[in-house]
């Protein structure tokens, strides 16, 4: 029992920053909270809607998300759609998970 | 219930905390989202009602998710101030209620108060200045956390910082100190019978009851002698044991208790000097003065009983 709650929390650690990643490279495209969300499922980011939710409007303050409210559907939702500024930082942690990658593969391999 | 209004109160509690001008926007996104989630569930074959209970389940409590996009901090006293909030606390607990209890004592000895009042207006005010002092600091640093963020800050941390070694009490000087005080109180003591230590009505007179001699000033004198053969002792041990620091403390309390008891009792100072006292000034002065001698004493007896155990404590946590 207690080893699967530490277990869940090392990985919850590793991928906390994964997340962010995934959003500003999909939202290239834009997209709203939850067609997002089932987007990140799809691609395996599972994220909880109340993770995702948050986390697009800090990125928002930030500079890195522009929104826009779409209100041609019946249902009005606000798209959110990487910046130019959100695109460096993509491109940034990019680059910085494939050395971290790189240097995992290096590391000693316990069998 | 019906399952629309189960998202209203939803969204009526999560924008509670939130600043008026995002409310709007916030409120319909949320909406939109939940509404989303719902119809998901729906289409996958869900009742109306269940999915609705399920998505507001998931997203959790609504101050909460308020708390994620607010930034609002979630605890009283974050990990930026708990340990100057800590170390303020303890250091101004170790010093302000013991000046509390002890001002409370005096003003209440010199207002001639019985002795169980004393002690219970000491203890009620030790315990109140307990509680105001917890309050005030931990208010002080609840306030910083939400508003002051670089005003606490001291600098990054650096190895010169560390605290320094502290007194183990066990040196060669130290022995040398306690000895040389020990014989400076026996020869205080010779001397004020022999020549006197006092001067009044133009002659010299001694301090000290000159009924205490001579069984009462040698009982004195094997005391100072018991005092003299623990610190000995200690310096051969090199450090203070916990046995060590009964023992000295059984002598404190013996040798305070006793001076106290007579001065209480009106047997510890000289009858001739206190009415040359009495007559020069006031009855009220020797009163006042054996008031605060008396809790100057106790005082010293308490400090001097403290430092030897908490010396005892720190040699048995280095070895």
């Amino acid at each position: 029992m207690g080893d699967d709650e530490t277990l869940d929390t090392h990985l919850q650690e590793l991928r906390r920053g994964t997340v962010v990643l995934a959003c500003l490279r999909l939202l290239t495209t834009p997209g709203y909270g939850y067609g997002l969300l089932e987007e990140l499922a799809a691609r395996g980011f599972a994220t909880d809607a109340n993770t995702l939710y948050p986390l697009l409007r800090r990125l928002e303050k930030q500079g890195y998300l522009r929104s826009e409210w779409n209100t041609d559907e019946a249902r009005p939702r606000k798209f959110y759609r990487t910046s130019a500024t959100g695109e460096t930082l993509a491109r940034s942690l990019t680059a910085d998970f494939r050395a971290i990658a790189d240097a995992i593969a290096r590391l000693p391999e316990g069998d | 219930m019906d399952a629309a209004s189960l998202t209203d109160r939803y969204l009526d509690a999560a924008m509670r905390t939130v600043p008026e001008r995002q409310r709007a926007d916030l409120s319909a996104e949320l909406r939109a989202s939940i509404a989303d989630q719902v119809d998901a569930r729906i289409d996958s074959g869900e009742d109306a009602a269940a999915a609705e209970r399920a998505v507001l389940t998931d997203l959790g409590d609504p101050d909460v998710l308020a708390a994620g996009y607010t930034g609002r901090v979630l605890h009283l006293i974050g990990p930026r101030y708990y340990l100057d909030w800590w170390r303020l606390l303890k250091l101004l607990l170790w010093i302000v209620p013991v000046c509390a209890a002890f001002g409370i004592a005096l003003g209440q000895l010199i207002a001639q108060a019985p002795i169980g009042t004393v002690i219970g207006q000491a203890v009620v005010g030790a315990l109140w200045s307990i509680v105001q002092v917890s309050f005030w600091t931990t208010l002080v640093f609840v306030v910083l956390e939400r508003l002051g963020h670089e005003t606490m800050d001291a600098g990054r941390w650096t190895p010169d910082r560390l605290p320094l070694p502290r007194e183990r009490g066990a040196r060669f000087g130290d022995l040398v100190v306690s000895l040389v005080w020990l014989l400076l109180v026996a020869g205080a003591v010779v001397w004020d019978h022999v020549l006197g230590l006092a001067y009044a009505n133009g002659s010299w007179m001694p301090v000290f009851d000159p009924a205490l001699w001579p069984w009462g000033m040698a009982a004195l004198f094997v005391i100072l002698a018991a005092f003299a053969v623990v610190s000995v002792r200690v310096y051969q041990r090199g450090g203070w044991s916990y046995g060590l620091a009964a023992v000295h403390g059984i002598l404190d309390v013996i040798l305070f208790g006793a001076v106290i008891w007579l001065l209480v009792e009106g047997r510890l100072l000289n009858p001739a000097l206190v009415s040359a006292l009495t007559d020069a000034t006031s009855a009220e002065v020797p009163r006042i003065l054996g008031v605060l001698l008396g809790l100057g004493l106790a005082a010293i007896g308490v400090w001097d009983i403290l430092d030897a155990v908490l010396k005892a404590g720190r040699a048995r946590a280095r070895s």
